[in-house]
């Protein structure tokens, strides 16, 4: 970790695995690059899909997300930590992905049906004989349907700062790295997204208590 | 709804009531004096607890959507990229990595630059004087023509005179 002691000097800053990986890739290792693949692969195109809401956008954004990453071995410098640079370079890809097709989706995707294709399956949690019954399901993806909406209809950064809290668990700073801007300004876009989503979710609560 | 009316925690630290929420607090290395304070407050507050409840339920209600698989073939796809990539023209990657590279932070020093430019050129208007100079060299040009005009019409009235005094 960036923050980490060297055990000789006592002074000197360590970098994290994954930027000692990405610097084996800087120096030609493909295996390298394969093991950083497997272990951020998942978290970044879910975070993505949850930003964009559509799975083959949030794969293709991610497959450019990953490619800049190699492409930018040759010139990577461990200023960061590894994943603070990779989810900045998926939010600005993700965030430009909003912002330029705005106009021409609007709000399209919060009408869409409640189940996409990356949706998890019903979790077997929720049902108590590991098979839902339509009915569960139909709960299920109700609640999920408000659950996408609540989320889709905050703010881009916002949301940004919510998925990374909650879903990646950053801590602030990192999550202030990512976007660009201070600590403060994270706990604040954080303490008015979720003030907005209790609002727009207390209902669910109010629902499971009378059913 | 505004769950925290009162609660000095409101105003001041926001994040601490989040941490609290998240059973992650203890994470913050706050001294065992502080800590107790803080749980004994959180514990006691009608805001703080009333906080607290609002926001597990907004994060059960998140835990509900858990993105499915991701697509068998994306590692494949993306290598095939990768190789593409690698078979561009030298001056195609060029323009990538120059596509791909953020300007952002060159921004501060572009404006750093030009104001150093302007306060420099303010400073020092000597670049300015050329059009002073031009005037000065147009006044000596205009002086210079006078002067011959001048000596034109002396010359002229000499040579009348002359002309006179032979017939």
């Amino acid at each position: 970790m960036l923050q980490g002691v060297n055990s000789i000097t006592g002074t000197a800053p360590t970098i994290d695995l994954d930027a000692q990986l990405m610097l084996r890739v800087k120096d030609g290792d493909e295996h390298s690059f394969t093991v950083l693949l497997e272990k951020h692969r998942n978290p970044v195109i879910h975070f993505v899909f949850r930003m964009v809401q559509d799975r083959a956008v949030a794969e293709e954004i991610s497959q450019e997300v990953f490619l800049r990453v190699y492409k930018s071995r040759e010139t990577y410098e461990p200023t960061a930590r590894f994943t603070t640079w990779l989810f900045r370079i998926a939010t600005h890809l993700a965030l430009n992905w909003l912002r330029d097709g705005k106009k021409e989706r609007g709000h399209q995707r919060l009408d869409a049906p409640a189940k996409s294709e990356m949706d998890g399956e019903l979790p077997t949690r929720e049902v108590s004989d590991r098979r839902p019954s339509v009915e569960q399901r139909m709960v299920y993806e109700t609640r999920l349907q408000e659950v996408r909406t609540a989320i889709a209809l905050l703010p881009e950064k916002q949301r940004a700062a919510v998925l990374m809290h909650k879903y990646e668990e950053m801590e602030y700073s990192q999550i202030a790295s990512v976007l660009e801007c201070s600590e403060s300004a994270v706990k604040s876009l954080l303490f008015r997204a979720y003030e907005t989503l209790r609002s727009r979710l207390a209902h669910m609560v109010t629902g499971e208590a009378h059913s | 709804m505004n769950w925290i009316n009162n609660c000095p925690l409101k105003t001041e630290q926001t994040d601490l009531l989040l941490d609290d929420a998240a059973g992650t607090l203890a994470r913050r290395g706050l001294d065992a004096a502080t800590m107790a304070a803080l749980r004994d407050h959180m514990e006691t507050c009608p805001d703080c607890l009333a906080f607290r409840a609002g926001q597990k339920m907004v994060w059960a209600a998140l835990d509900l959507w858990e993105p499915g698989p991701v697509s068998q073939d994306f590692n494949r796809r993306l290598w095939q990229r990768i190789e593409a990539a690698a078979a561009e023209p030298w001056y195609a990657r060029l323009a990538d990595s120059l596509r791909m590279t953020s300007w952002k932070p060159l921004i501060p020093l572009a404006a750093a630059i030009m104001v150093i430019a302007g306060g420099f050129l303010l400073d020092h208007p000597a670049a300015n004087k050329t059009p002073d100079v031009t005037i000065i060299e147009a006044d000596q040009v205009e002086q210079t023509l006078d002067d011959i005009q001048l000596l034109r019409q002396l010359d002229a009235t000499t040579t009348q005179g002359s002309t006179q005094t032979k017939m």
